[in-house]
């Protein structure tokens, strides 16, 4: 139920994400228990990322049962070459957890009790599961932006919301907000692949 | 068409916005065509799933409620007793009468299931008229017939053609709100049941748009296409 935030040595995080990599290939196998042990080590990631876009926990684990579903299903087609596990699964439910948010019309305004607050800044250490080489460029680019561009990206990722959503959330109009987002994306292109 | 620049000069992001999850209707409409009609379009989506993915390490982590493993195992081993249905379906299509269905029946007659049809018992019909759909190539290759039955939330496809090896033919409806929701892959070889997820069955009504993508085997990594359409036709009530 609560925040678990991790600080392991960077030879634990690589160890941690290489045994994920296997976890998750095995998973593809249609081995039982690689998915059970998949389960356990990913759920409270995923769980949080379904908590926060649909608001409700009865919601978010419906949500999320049907991500490990779709995870069973589909992890034959991941390539470890294209993405680290974490993030191929964790795009899985924050993709999920936005359809279920936009099919149930949720415009919900008010800060979700149940969610823990994210932090502001970029992890002072490195998350276990994410590859150290590449956790702190997106968090660098970020931080060079101006803090409405910054402010806007980092809601609509977190909290899953449309530009309308957004613009409504802090009353600026649509055109405003669109702007921001567009000018913040295009310097964020330039910083990432700079 | 709208040029979704309009009038300013802001740069397209389009694929950004995409991957953000920022666009909805119309806007997002446009930036799903592109991710199947330019390859290049939809790897820059990849490419900022990627990036975006990044923040997921800042994500605070919240237990699981207890039991969904268990639901999630039990809904992995259910397909069996979903798929063995509890009266006969083909010949509840067979007995409706209307000019969709006589359509329909062409593909279905022509393109028997693999498994015997079984023996037509009685034939209780649906509470909710059902759909079909024939889907046709876009190039070359066979069409083939869904059917969709609101009331048990169950899709019957019938055999397609077999995908290359290392892919997958995924179905996806395209609905009200004119976005691809994935329906499921096809069975290779053979006829296809499936029971689509919450939020690919409300898009399921008269008029809606069926395709079917080739994907990477297991099907499209991102939850939406990433192929482009072989094979689209529309659902209509029968």
């Amino acid at each position: 139920m609560m925040d678990t935030p991790a600080a392991p040595s960077k030879g634990r995080d690589a160890a941690a994400r290489a045994e994920l990599t296997e976890i998750l290939v095995r998973t593809g196998d249609e081995d039982r228990a690689a998915f059970r042990e998949l389960y356990v080590r990913t759920n409270a990631k995923l769980f949080g990322i379904c908590l926060r876009i649909c608001g409700e926990r009865e919601a978010a684990a419906d949500v999320l049962h049907d991500v490990y579903l779709t995870v069973w299903k589909r992890a034959g087609a991941y390539e470890p070459s294209r993405a680290s596990p974490i993030t191929w699964l964790a795009t899985i439910a924050r993709n999920r957890a936005i359809d279920w948010r936009r099919a149930n019309g949720s415009r919900r305004t008010a800060p979700i009790e149940e969610a823990p607050e994210i932090a502001d800044t970029a992890p002072l250490a490195s998350e276990t599961l994410i590859a150290d080489e590449e956790a702190h460029s997106l968090h660098r680019c970020l931080d060079e932006l101006d803090g409405n561009q910054r402010d806007s990206i980092r809601t609509a990722f977190f909290q899953g919301v449309t530009y309308a959503e957004l613009a409504e959330r802090v009353s600026v109009p649509l055109g405003t907000m669109k702007s921001w987002v567009r000018r913040g994306l295009a310097r964020l292109r330039e910083c990432l692949e700079a | 068409m709208t040029d979704i620049r309009t009038t300013d000069d802001l740069p397209d992001v389009s694929a950004a916005e995409l991957a953000l999850g920022v666009l909805d209707g119309d806007e997002r409409a446009v930036a799903l065509r592109r991710v199947l009609a330019e390859p290049g379009f939809a790897q820059s989506v990849e490419a900022w799933r990627g990036y975006l993915g990044q923040l997921f390490a800042v994500w605070p982590e919240v237990a699981a409620p207890e039991g969904v493993f268990e639901r999630v195992e039990r809904s992995i081993d259910a397909p069996h007793a979903v798929a063995a249905p509890s009266r006969p379906f083909w010949p509840a299509v067979a007995g409706l009468t209307s000019l969709a269905a006589a359509g329909l029946l062409v593909f279905v007659v022509a393109r028997p299931p693999q498994a015997p049809l079984p023996v037509p018992a009685p034939v209780v019909v649906p509470a909710q008229p059902l759909l079909v759909a024939s889907i046709a190539p876009t190039a070359k290759g066979a069409a083939i017939a869904a059917v969709y039955d609101p009331a048990r939330g169950v899709l019957r496809v019938t055999a397609a053609d077999t995908p290359a090896a290392g892919r997958s033919t995924e179905l996806w409806v395209i609905g009200a709100d004119k976005t691809p929701h994935s329906l499921g892959l096809l069975t290779p070889g053979g006829a296809t049941s499936v029971t689509p997820a919450l939020v690919a069955r409300r898009q399921l009504a008269p008029g809606a748009t069926l395709a079917v993508t080739i994907e990477p085997s297991g099907g499209s990594p991102t939850g939406l296409p990433t192929g482009t359409i072989v094979l689209k036709g529309d659902l209509s009530q029968v």
